[in-house]
């Protein structure tokens, strides 16, 4: 069993709590477990903080990873945002030394200070990673095959990019997701301008939210060319603008696209036999029974 | 389609106006920028990769190469004030394709920082700082998430800030520090009353 610290972050567990707990349940069939870690924060935010003073991101987000590095486990977390903020930020303070003083000067006053003993992972690359989990072990997970859906992937932009601070190579045209989409049983469908961002991030969705959806809309008229059955994410916040967004599409400009939109560990769960109601799919604004018609 | 409101006449207004003003230009702006940013926008030899890549282009005046060279060439106040600064969605696809290296994302999040210390900030990002302050969540809890944790198992509050408030203190302490929410409260204030 690998132990992770498991940051929340947010809206997964305060808007889409069906994220969180599939995540737990899934993950435990599959050899990695998710232990709490008591009086996380908001990761925070990393357009809103990271736009106000970086050095405060750099700080907020330290805090968070310093209750990791007490409990002695790596973090694992499953939102693209989250994952900027806390591993970015891990990173830059272990290599920056003029940066990690200025944190833990901070940081003197709450008794803290920045060592640098843990990593970070998004729970999606481990999920694939075949030193922890991999494709085969997923493909035997499942107990209801997603047979005869087609499923699109957002990748999301902080989980990848920029590649230069990851580690995941070419941004331009990957295809790791949809493999483990395919171990799910699913059809993976890919798309015209697939890693074009949801709109949502930099603090946009709440300064020009018109500006953000049109962007969100784009993606649907995309989605809509290759009619895919739902889309598949690893960021909650990528599947509140698809979520939510589509509701707001529908009053801006009068466009109804109502298309499924589905984190990777809720797919997950729904193939390892976890029921809708277990997934808390009631609290998606678009519903998702069409996309369940097809599989249950 | 409707479009954002203001854009034509902001539009309208840049491009009446070119010309480049010795007086204008600062170059710490230009050295405090490549700082901040840990990037170097001096590299620049403005091909425009950016803005073809870049989400918000196609539906704003919002022109990423544009800012690259307002920091080459130390156009603070134009940089700052101009309202398309805030449109950029950090999707990073400008940096990743960038055959010169820049991290052009960086310089906008660079530009973004030194607005906000002229209190040049859009109010939405305050109010995350507010929440934050007091909950230690940017999109707190509430009441129908509660009842539906409860159904699937969960503690109706996750074991974050909400299940553990005592640890709201440290981020207060860390923002209080910078004396951010005190700005963040005065500028609400000032704005919406």
């Amino acid at each position: 069993m690998h132990e992770y610290a498991f940051f929340l972050g947010c809206i997964a567990p305060n808007r889409y709590p069906g994220c969180e707990a599939a995540a737990i349940k899934t993950s435990e069939k599959l050899g990695i477990k998710l232990l709490e870690l008591q009086g996380a924060s908001c990761c925070p935010a990393p357009g809103a903080f990271g736009s106000i003073d970086l050095n405060i991101w750099y700080a907020m987000a330290a805090r968070n990873l310093l209750l990791a590095e007490q409990m002695k486990k790596d973090i694992a977390l499953i939102c693209n945002g989250c994952y900027k903020s806390i591993y970015e930020v891990n990173e830059k303070l272990k290599h920056h030394k003029e940066l990690r003083e200025g944190v833990n000067e901070v940081l003197k006053g709450i008794d803290m200070e920045f060592k640098g003993t843990i990593d970070v992972w998004h729970l999606a690359e481990l999920l694939y990673d075949p030193k922890i989990c991999g494709l085969q072990k997923i493909r035997d997970s499942v107990t209801v095959p997603l047979e005869g859906t087609r499923i699109a992937v957002h990748y999301g932009c902080h989980l990848m990019k920029p590649k230069k601070e990851r580690h995941f190579g070419s941004t331009e045209h990957p295809y790791w997701i949809e493999e483990m989409v395919a171990a799910l049983g699913a059809e993976p469908v890919e798309y015209r301008n697939k890693m074009l961002c949801c709109g949502a991030g930099g603090g946009v969705r709440g300064y020009d939210l018109v500006h953000a959806i049109d962007i969100t809309n784009e993606k649907m008229i995309n989605l809509r060319e290759v009619k895919a059955d739902a889309l598949t994410e690893v960021c909650p916040f990528c599947q509140l603008q698809f979520d939510r967004g589509q509701i707001e599409i529908e009053e801006k400009f009068g466009v109804k696209w109502g298309l499924p939109v589905l984190h990777y560990n809720e797919l997950l769960g729904l193939a390892q036999g976890m029921s809708p109601q277990e997934l808390a799919l009631d609290l998606h604004a678009v519903s998702c029974e069409p996309f369940l018609e097809k599989i249950l | 389609m409707q479009r954002t409101k203001g854009y034509p006449e902001a539009l309208d207004k840049k491009l009446a106006d070119t010309r480049l003003f010795e007086d204008e230009r600062h170059p710490d702006f230009t050295k405090t920028i490549e700082k901040i940013s840990m990037t170097i926008p001096h590299m620049c030899y403005q091909c425009g990769t950016c803005t073809a890549s870049c989400p918000s282009a196609p539906r704003s005046s919002y022109r990423i190469r544009k800012f690259v060279r307002r920091a080459l060439l130390g156009l603070e106040d134009e940089s700052l004030t101009d309202p398309d600064l805030w449109l950029c969605t950090t999707c990073y696809s400008c940096t990743d394709r960038c055959p010169r290296d820049i991290a052009p994302t960086d310089v906008i999040m660079a530009m973004r920082n030194l607005a906000a210390k002229r209190d040049i900030i859009p109010v939405n990002f305050l109010k995350t700082v507010q929440a934050i302050y007091t909950t230690g969540h940017g999109v707190p809890n509430n009441d129908v998430n509660r009842a539906a944790r409860k159904k699937l198992g969960l503690n109706p509050e996750p074991p974050t800030t909400h299940g553990f408030p005592q640890y709201v203190k440290g981020i207060q302490y860390i923002l209080d520090y910078f004396g951010l929410k005190e700005r963040a409260d005065k500028i609400v204030k000032e704005r919406e009353g």
